[in-house]
């Protein structure tokens, strides 16, 4: 095993084992563009099933633009262009007969700030499900909502207040709902684009809990800037550094014993 | 849900486009444009009207006297003006506009005087003018006072430079605008006639006519001659906090503020009804009617329109719009015109 | 701080100024602009402040007194003599209105005076008398004591505007006709009444007859022809170029234009109108329809960019949110966007509408600057606008109409008012929709 691989330009491969013993997404050579900049280059990555995945890395290193390569939400921004190959469970997701939808009722995302809409608790769960056809009828949507909001331990906090605005939550709250919100679609994989960033630590460690648990049922991946979370929260880790994967590998390993002098460099916090 | 809304008011939205143009295609009542002069006398006749018979309303638009002579001889159809109003003759190259468009039979109805007036403040002393002191006054080129053939620009800034009778108060006149039918009456009966005054001018009249239009037409811009907009009550109420400008303006304005205006006597005589109608006040002029024949019988009310314009209780020396301060036509013009009118007489260019 | 060097150099030299010093000699010249520019804004305010009351103050105080209207008790028989029996409403009001007022001065005897006598009186009368006489036949031989409005001169006189102490030659009510008007008002016959006219008939050359109705009924087809078409159009226009349109050349010109369309004057829109919808569609002139479609084509520009700066300010945060949980872009705008968008929108509608409302000059040139009297029942009917309304009446000659004009700049404010409390009321609700 080669050790404290020099980083250069010239030389890219990743260190670490990429593949998963039982992957639910598979990544092959992803470039990502933003016009004439390349964001991502030739990054190579499998999400195993029920795991969690962390993306660490300097800011700007890639690892959010990569995330949402994951349910297509760079289709947003006219400039980006992604090739290569990304696939859940064998379906090409940039197929160009892929619809988006679909895909991103199968890979919900949170993001970075809580972002409830200015609606109701009861329908910013309930407006998943309704405009995905999932329920029909009243009964249905209340027991829908009852279990999003129980699975995003929200539950207990907001059973008697569903009809107030999803706004005048905290701030931990609002995230909480947000993942109740992704999770009422019954997605496979959940992003989590940096859910803790805009939390405070009891906030966040609710949310680290919430991800733990939410493991038993969902593959997810999380963009984290804090190592400690990635410690806590992940079985898998993947480090990125100027748009380029450098290194990937079981989450104790690579606080432990990194193998590349930049994984090194950052986790001892030598920058970053 | 607003996706409901949205196909509604589409829905409405085609509705009243589907409703409105076949409408077009009918209409109940008369349509009448032209002279903004004729405008205050034209709807009178028209509310009378529409208030004693049964027909609707006719709708009475002010385009000015050109605009709606434009707009009567663009073709015949319900959606062309039945009539249209005007504070001059027709001119030949309108009547042969009309004919063109297939307005070929167009009954003329002369309909009445209008006076044009100058009228100040009654706080002041009453003013006597003649023409050629108007022109002197309002010109913006004059003959030099030395004499000879040459002109000068205006020198005149108080009346009595142009005449010691008259006050030694600066000139300050509130006219029409060029676009006005008013402006352009006051131009021929006034300033014209004043140029003339001037032998050598007079003679230009006929030799280069280019020439004394320019000369006659072309009015002072040193801030003296003031264009007030359209709008004569306008004029008149600042006529009443300014006693020292004079304002020009119809007659039917100085005939509804007697309280507070005067009108000049203009070459000796006052502008008053009486010396109006019996054509010794120099500055009045003829108003007309101009009425689609292919029209009647086809929109109902024209003809019946036409008889209440022509009665004694609306255009007669007591009528109503002698009341409203137009200037009716003697006895036998009346007389001569109404037959035409009974007779649908079409007019015939001489 | 802590460091012996920095502390000793400072004791060296105690003529050193220091930080707060210089902080603290500058405080008074820093608070001394802030309270300066404090008194600037506030007089700006107060002098705009004082030119709307002043606006307010003039209008109000020319134009109330539009709102009362002299009338005259006259005790009418309806001499059969007069009435048509076959068909009543077809009888000689006019000479059972003189016949009256005969039998009220029965000295009067000569022409000239019983012309003078009857101008006393609205023309307005004859029309009242007729009225009645449809609603109920049986009048016939009877007499009954009605108000009928009097003649805008004795109105005006009434109300002060005519001076009684100029020469009998200049004023428009001479002293005979003072006589009567003095005698009718010694036996309490002239009386000040609410002028309800005003608010229930149309246009008139008659100022004591002439209302606001046909021009506020016209205002309110055009404006709801306007409403119904610029705002769907405008917001799904500024929905697809904000949201859907591809960045592009053709996109940014069409941008370009719409933005040189909201600057161009209201004018040359009337122009368009006529040249498109009057004389290519040959649609009738001075109708609401025509009105409608002018007025939208020139409020359309305000409202599209009113809409878009509105779309732009909704935070990107809750497209993401609705698109990551797997909405399709018209989704996410319809439901959530636009929502949320509305108020905004609303607000450049109103401001577009409220433009629209005091519009003349595009109206001139498809012929809604008109004498219309009857009031328009559809969008078809020939109609005027309540701004074209002031425009004519502050044109028309007789002294009545000048605070007529006030009162209908009264009538015209006040539905700015309406309508702008409506947007806000509407705003409200939108805001609250959650």
């Amino acid at each position: 095993m080669l050790t404290h691989k020099k980083y250069t330009r010239e030389h890219r491969g990743t260190v670490g084992r990429i593949e998963s013993d039982n992957p639910r997404m598979t990544c092959r050579s992803v470039d990502v563009f933003y016009g004439d900049k390349q964001a991502i280059i030739d990054v190579s990555i499998d999400i195993g099933r029920n795991e969690v995945i962390a993306m660490i890395g300097p800011s700007g290193c890639g690892k959010s633009t990569f995330l949402r390569c994951l349910n297509r939400m760079n289709d947003t921004i006219a400039t980006c262009r992604v090739t290569g190959d990304i696939r859940l469970d064998d379906l090409d997701i940039y197929d160009k007969n892929i619809d988006v939808v679909p895909l991103r009722a199968q890979v919900g995302m949170v993001f970075q700030k809580p972002n409830p809409f200015p609606k109701s608790i009861y329908d910013n769960i309930a407006y998943g499900p309704r405009i995905h056809g999932l329920v029909s009828n009243k009964p249905e949507e209340d027991e829908i909502v009852e279990t999003s909001l129980k699975k995003a331990g929200l539950w207990e906090e907001v059973k008697d207040r569903l009809n107030q605005p999803g706004t005048s939550l905290s701030g931990g709250q609002q995230q909480r709902l947000c993942i109740a919100r992704t999770i009422a679609v019954s997605p496979e994989v959940i992003l989590m684009d940096e859910p803790c960033s805009a939390l405070d630590p009891i906030a966040t460690a609710t949310i680290e809990g919430l991800i733990d648990e939410l493991r038993e049922h969902y593959t997810i991946a999380i963009v984290t800037h804090s190592m400690q979370q990635a410690a806590r929260v992940s079985q898998r880790t993947a480090y990125f550094h100027l748009g380029d994967l450098i290194e990937v590998g079981e989450t104790k390993k690579i606080f432990t014993n990194p193998q590349h002098e930049l994984t090194e460099d950052y986790i001892t916090g030598r920058f970053g | 849900m607003l996706n409901k809304t949205r196909v509604s008011v589409l829905g409405i939205l085609l509705l009243t486009l589907a409703a409105g143009v076949p409408q077009a295609e009918a209409r109940d009542y008369i349509t009448v444009v032209g002279s903004s002069t004729v405008y205050p006398f034209a709807t009178v006749v028209a509310e009378q009207f529409g208030k004693t018979t049964k027909f609707k309303t006719p709708k009475i638009e002010a385009t000015g006297s050109g605009g709606g002579l434009k707009l009567f001889c663009s073709g015949v159809g319900v959606e062309f003006p039945d009539m249209t109003n005007a504070s001059r003759r027709i001119k030949k190259s309108e009547v042969e506009q009309c004919d063109k468009n297939g307005v070929k039979d167009i009954i003329e109805i002369k309909i009445g005087y209008d006076g044009i007036v100058l009228a100040n403040s009654k706080k002041v002393e009453h003013l006597h003018f003649t023409r050629k002191e108007i022109f002197l006054a309002l010109a913006k080129e004059v003959p030099d006072p030395k004499g000879g053939t040459s002109l000068i620009p205006n020198p005149y800034r108080k009346w009595s430079e142009i005449n010691p009778e008259l006050p030694g108060t600066k000139i300050e006149v509130l006219g029409p605008p060029p676009t006005s039918g008013t402006r352009d009456a006051f131009m021929e009966l006034v300033m014209e006639t004043g140029a003339e005054g001037f032998d050598w001018i007079k003679a230009l009249a006929k030799s280069d006519k280019q020439q004394f239009k320019e000369i006659a037409h072309t009015m002072r811009e040193d801030g003296l001659f003031v264009e007030a907009g359209e709008n004569d009550n306008l004029i008149v109420q600042k006529l009443a906090v300014n006693p020292d400008a004079v304002g020009i303006f119809g007659f039917s304005f100085l005939d509804q503020n007697t309280d507070k205006m005067q009108g000049a006597f203009v070459d000796g005589v006052e502008p008053t009804f009486e010396a109006i109608a019996e054509g010794q006040y120099p500055v009045s002029r003829p108003l007309y009617m101009y009425v689609k024949k292919a029209h009647a019988g086809v929109i109902p009310g024209i003809k019946e329109f036409l008889n209440e314009f022509t009665s004694e209780k609306a255009w007669g020396e007591d009528g109503y719009l002698a009341d409203k301060g137009m200037i009716p036509m003697p006895d036998e013009e009346r007389a001569a015109f109404r037959e035409d009118v009974q007779k649908l007489k079409t007019l015939t260019l001489k | 701080m802590n460091n012996p060097d920095i502390k000793q150099s400072r004791e060296a030299e105690p003529q050193y100024p220091r930080a707060i010093d210089i902080v603290n000699r500058g405080l008074a010249k820093r608070y001394g602009k802030e309270q300066r520019f404090k008194i600037y804004g506030l007089t700006a305010v107060v002098l705009s402040l004082s030119f709307l009351a002043l606006l307010f103050f003039t209008i109000f105080s020319n134009g109330y007194s539009a709102f009362f209207q002299t009338f005259v008790k006259l005790e009418v028989f309806f001499d059969p003599a007069f009435i048509d029996t076959d068909d009543p409403a077809n009888s000689n009001f006019p000479g059972l209105v003189k016949k009256t007022l005969r039998d009220e001065f029965p000295e009067v005897k000569t022409r000239k005076e019983k012309k003078e006598l009857y101008s006393l009186i609205s023309s307005g009368a004859a029309f009242q008398l007729q009225k009645m006489i449809q609603q109920q036949p049986d009048l016939a031989g009877r007499t009954v004591t009605i108000r009928v409005p009097a003649d805008d001169d004795v109105d005006m006189l009434n109300k002060g505007n005519i001076t009684r102490d100029v020469p009998e030659s200049d004023r428009r009510i001479n002293d005979r006709q003072l006589a009567w008007i003095d005698k009718w008002a010694h036996e309490g016959k002239i009386t000040k009444r609410f002028n309800t006219a005003f608010f229930t008939s149309g246009d008139s050359r008659e100022p004591e007859l002439a209302g606001i109705l046909g021009a506020l009924v016209g205002s309110i087809l055009t404006l709801t022809l306007t409403l119904l078409l610029s705002f769907p159009v405008g917001v799904a226009s500024a929905v697809y170029l904000e949201e859907f349109a591809p960045r592009n050349r053709w996109v940014d010109i069409v941008e370009v234009n719409i933005n040189n369309l909201a600057a161009v004057p209201s004018i040359v829109f009337g122009l368009l109108g006529l040249a498109v919808f009057i004389n290519f569609f040959h649609m009738p002139r001075s109708a609401p329809l025509v009105g409608g479609l002018v007025l939208t084509l020139m409020t359309l520009p305000v409202i599209i960019i009113a809409s878009r700066v509105s779309l732009q300010s909704v935070p990107p945060s809750i497209r993401e949110a609705a698109l990551g949980i797997g909405a399709s872009k018209m989704q996410t705008v319809l439901h959530h966007v636009l929502p949320l968008a509305l108020p905004g929108m609303l607000t450049g509608t109103i401001i577009g509408i409220a433009r629209a409302l005091g519009e003349t000059a595009p109206l001139l040139m498809i012929g809604m600057v008109a004498f219309i009297v009857d009031i328009p029942s559809g969008f078809t009917d020939p109609a005027t606008a309540l701004p074209v309304q002031i425009f004519l009446w502050a044109d028309s000659p007789e002294r009545g109409f000048v605070e007529r004009t006030s009162a209908a700049i009264i009538v015209l404010l006040a539905l700015l008012v309406v309508i702008n409390s409506l947007a806000v009321i509407l705003r409200n609700r939108f805001e609250r929709r959650w």
